[in-house]
């Protein structure tokens, strides 16, 4: 095997954005490999942009490569201009920081942030030159493995992964690792060894499990190993203002997507919005210490030298004293040099006055994603803010000065109906009416709207994703809607896309066989709409034999089997039932009420 | 308030870094080294910083310049110090020196810059070394050669580039292969980039000699219309 380090400077001449390959950033880690007991190459199955921009990434390389015994480098998905020159030399997909091919890592580790990045997962795996299912490959390839919120239902992936990790594992990863060298100079198997980390806590090894089908239903998903716990829990960090937290991330020389520092605030959200996976697999909430964040986010400004930080979270303006500590940021950082910005507004006028503080100089935009346009429809999700709320919080908004508002909404989210979708138009109609005379110039907005897609491990689990052609029309309404008026600017999601997501989001082992076949089609960066082929894919579909709308469309009843039911994310299945009756009721009591 | 120029190298590690990446490295480290930066004015404050020639991707560079601000007197030893300890591997500080805060900026002095540029294959055949001979012979006998860009306006504009020619030698030795030496004409009153002179030179190669639009350029020097430390304190 390929073992020696990849030459790269002929290809950059050839190549965009030659330094996606470079390394050697501000902060990036080069250890010598014969001095550690274990080696993991973090793999973002992405842009190098994308991938940098990842919170996940930084937590994971610090917490690794804090100790002395580990070392973890990174890759990204090569573009394709990259890709082709690889494959034409013969090359194998190499870490940025050694250079070294990934074959010589005892783990590859897969970060699994969307569901259209898995081709580019297959891929990465093939440009490294290892069989892709996890039968194929002996001990003497590195383990692949994977994390991140598609963990939660992993089972498209699961016979080409050796195992994931449930939940945050900056505290378990390092364990792992270190266990992992210890084992590989005693265990003579990979199923022994494979045996011995699925007692970790948070680990799953798929191949433990077997589904079993009835006519085509997932009926069972059957244990194969009494070892292997009946219900594979995922592990969380009991304790934030003890973890590691990266103050000295590596800084990257081209522009990422997220080109800042970024400290958490808190990880978890109490608001629970029953469409949103993170709001439940990152329960509970905790929060972190003011006195942290302070000293975290001076570590990092001085660490990095970026000029601006965001308070991050699910929801900022839910930490508890977040004015006070706005204020106390200001302090620390030497005030008009570092800027300071939160990612996450709620849509009331507390927040806005926080905006306020926050932003010194022009006032440009303002974002706030109301999801839904009727109180009936954010009742069912449990978006609860009313139509009054929203008024007042863009009200102060506009006398503050703010001229622009960019404004997130989902369509086909359970219940809804035509009305729900023209009631976007109006909304937005009657925002630019209401504040023509209050603000200075006029009001742009900008609209963007998504298409719902049921995640597991939420109330909507069950639910189906709206049929296509029905995307289409509501697509079409508003696209005309908008069409007619000024000064509102509207995006859309590519609806094929967000089928083929709903598709994998609840799928099960079954669909391997279609990613394979997509992959070999040249399936490749499948969030990029300039690369997405849904044709390629139907293909796939067809070779494989299955169709992505028993997928897409399927509506789970609560006592089925559902495909993730041995992953626990520690929300009880009655809690989500719960939930989904709830939802489900306000639409019945609005329809009683008629 | 006080200013300092000072010279550095860049090495193959980081020659694939555009310039406003390579803006953004110095503002970030200079940052972290905590020397008193001075800023703009206006709503968006930043650093004074200039870097005094842009350097085309892929190009390594022996001297280059740069210029920054501070609010308060900094010694150019201190500088090296503090500055040198935050830079990446591939970029070295070589000198710093104080100059006057009224001096023109080093921008303006740029006139032209001399480059080496020494073709990647390291034995190309007689036919490859008298085929650039030939090419480079006919390329100076021109009167014009005509650039195309597009404007801010985003209008065709069409200069002749041939008078920013300077020199440019051709030097073939067994050992070291084939090598340009370039001085180009640089700076606000127009220029021709090595980048486009070295397209120019392979023309329209025929297939069988593949290999010749690859060269590593080395920048080796600035010339400056007056001596940049001419205007030291």
């Amino acid at each position: 095997m390929f073992s020696e380090e990849v030459v790269i400077n002929d290809l950059l001449s050839r190549v965009q954005k030659p330094a996606r390959y470079l390394g050697n950033e501000w902060n990036s880690c080069l250890k010598d490999h014969s001095s550690v007991s274990a080696k993991m190459v973090f793999a973002f199955p992405d842009l190098y942009e994308v991938g940098m921009s990842n919170q996940g990434l930084k937590i994971l390389y610090h917490s690794v490569n804090l100790h002395d015994d580990l070392l973890m480098e990174r890759v990204f998905a090569p573009a394709s201009d990259m890709e082709n020159l690889l494959r034409e030399n013969k090359l194998p997909l190499f870490a940025l920081e050694s250079k070294k091919p990934l074959s010589v890592f005892d783990v590859i580790g897969f970060s699994l942030q969307y569901e259209l990045s898995y081709t580019n997962v297959l891929n990465m795996l093939d440009l490294a030159g290892l069989p892709l299912y996890s039968d194929n490959r002996s001990m003497d390839y590195p383990l692949v493995i994977g994390g991140g919120p598609c963990a939660y239902n992993p089972e498209p992936l699961a016979p080409f992964f050796d195992l994931f990790i449930l939940g945050e594992a900056e505290e378990i990863l390092p364990e792992l690792l270190s266990e992992l060298g210890r084992l590989k100079k005693t265990v003579s198997s990979k199923k022994d060894l494979l045996l011995q980390l699925s007692t970790c806590k948070g680990v799953y090894v798929p191949s433990f499990y077997q589904p079993l089908y009835k006519q085509g239903m997932l009926t069972e998903i059957k244990k194969l190993e009494t070892q292997a716990p009946d219900a594979v829990k995922k592990c969380f960090i009991a304790l934030l203002d003890e973890a590691p937290y990266p103050t000295s991330p590596v800084v990257p020389y081209i522009q990422a997507v997220h080109d800042r520092a970024v400290v958490e605030l808190f990880r978890g959200c109490a608001r629970g919005c029953r469409f949103c996976q993170a709001g439940y697999i990152f329960r509970p909430v905790r929060k972190r210490s003011m006195d942290r964040i302070l000293q975290l986010s001076e570590s990092l400004i001085q660490g990095t030298g970026y000029d601006e930080i965001s308070l991050s979270s699910l929801s900022s303006t839910d930490y508890p004293s977040i004015d006070e500590l706005v204020k106390e940021m200001d302090k620390v950082l030497s005030p008009g040099r570092v800027k300071c910005s939160l990612p996450s507004l709620r849509l009331d006028s507390y927040s806005v006055e926080l905006a306020d503080t926050l932003h010194h100089g022009k006032r440009s935009s303002l974002t706030f994603a109301p999801e839904a346009a009727t109180e009936r429809l954010r009742k069912v999700i449990r978006k609860n803010i009313s139509e009054e709320e929203i008024f007042s919080a863009l009200g102060d908004a506009v006398d503050a000065g703010w001229q622009g508002f960019k404004l997130y909404f989902m369509i086909g989210l359970p219940t809804e109906t035509n009305d729900d979708v023209e009631a976007i138009l109006t909304l937005c109609q009657k925002i630019r009416h209401s504040f023509k005379r209050r603000a200075r110039g006029s009001i742009a907005i900008s609209v963007s709207v998504s298409t719902f897609i049921p995640k597991a491990h939420t109330p909507f689990q069950w639910e189906p994703q709206l049929e296509l052609s029905i995307v289409k029309e509501r697509q079409e309404i508003l696209r005309s809607g908008f069409n007619n008026m000024r000064g509102v600017d509207y995006s859309w999601h590519d609806s094929q896309a967000s089928y083929l997501e709903a598709v994998f989001a609840r799928g099960d082992r079954r669909l391997s066989l279609a990613l394979e076949k997509a992959v070999q089609a040249g399936c490749r960066f499948d969030g990029w709409s300039e690369h997405f082929s849904f044709q390629r894919w139907q293909q796939a579909f067809n070779q494989a034999n299955l169709k992505m709308e028993d997928y897409a469309y399927r509506r789970f009843e609560y006592q089925d089997c559902l495909p993730w039911d041995h992953l626990d994310c520690l929300t009880e299945k009655e809690v989500f039932i719960e939930e989904h009756k709830k939802a489900i009721g306000h639409n019945r009591d609005q329809e009683s009420n008629k | 308030m006080s200013r300092i120029r000072f010279t550095f190298t860049r090495d193959i590690l980081l020659a694939y870094i555009s310039h406003l990446d390579m803006l953004r490295l110095f503002i970030r480290a200079l940052r972290r080294s905590n020397l008193p930066l001075e800023y703009s004015q206006g709503y968006s404050p930043h650093p004074r910083f200039t870097l005094a020639l842009p350097l085309p991707l892929g190009v390594t560079a022996g001297q280059e310049f740069g210029e920054v601000y501070f609010s308060e007197t900094i010694e150019p030893g201190f500088f090296i110090e503090k500055l040198a300890f935050q830079l990446p591997k591939g970029l070295e500080l070589t000198n710093a020196f104080l100059v006057s805060t009224e001096a023109p900026s080093i921008a303006a002095l740029v006139r032209a810059a001399s480059y080496r540029a020494k073709l990647k294959e390291t034995s190309p055949d007689d036919g490859k070394i008298s085929y650039i001979k030939e090419s480079l012979e006919k390329l100076l006998s021109k009167e014009e050669i005509v650039m195309k860009r597009t404007n801010k306006k985003k209008k065709i504009v069409s200069t002749n580039v041939r008078p920013f020619i300077k020199k440019a030698e051709i030097c073939y030795e067994k050992i070291t292969g084939l090598e340009l030496m370039l001085e180009l004409e640089a700076g606000s009153q127009g220029g021709i980039s090595p980048v486009f002179f070295l397209e120019q030179l392979q023309g329209e190669a025929p297939a069988e000699m593949p290999g010749l639009h690859e060269w590593q350029i080395h920048r080796e020097k600035l010339i400056f219309t007056d001596n940049p430390l001419s205007a030291s304190d």
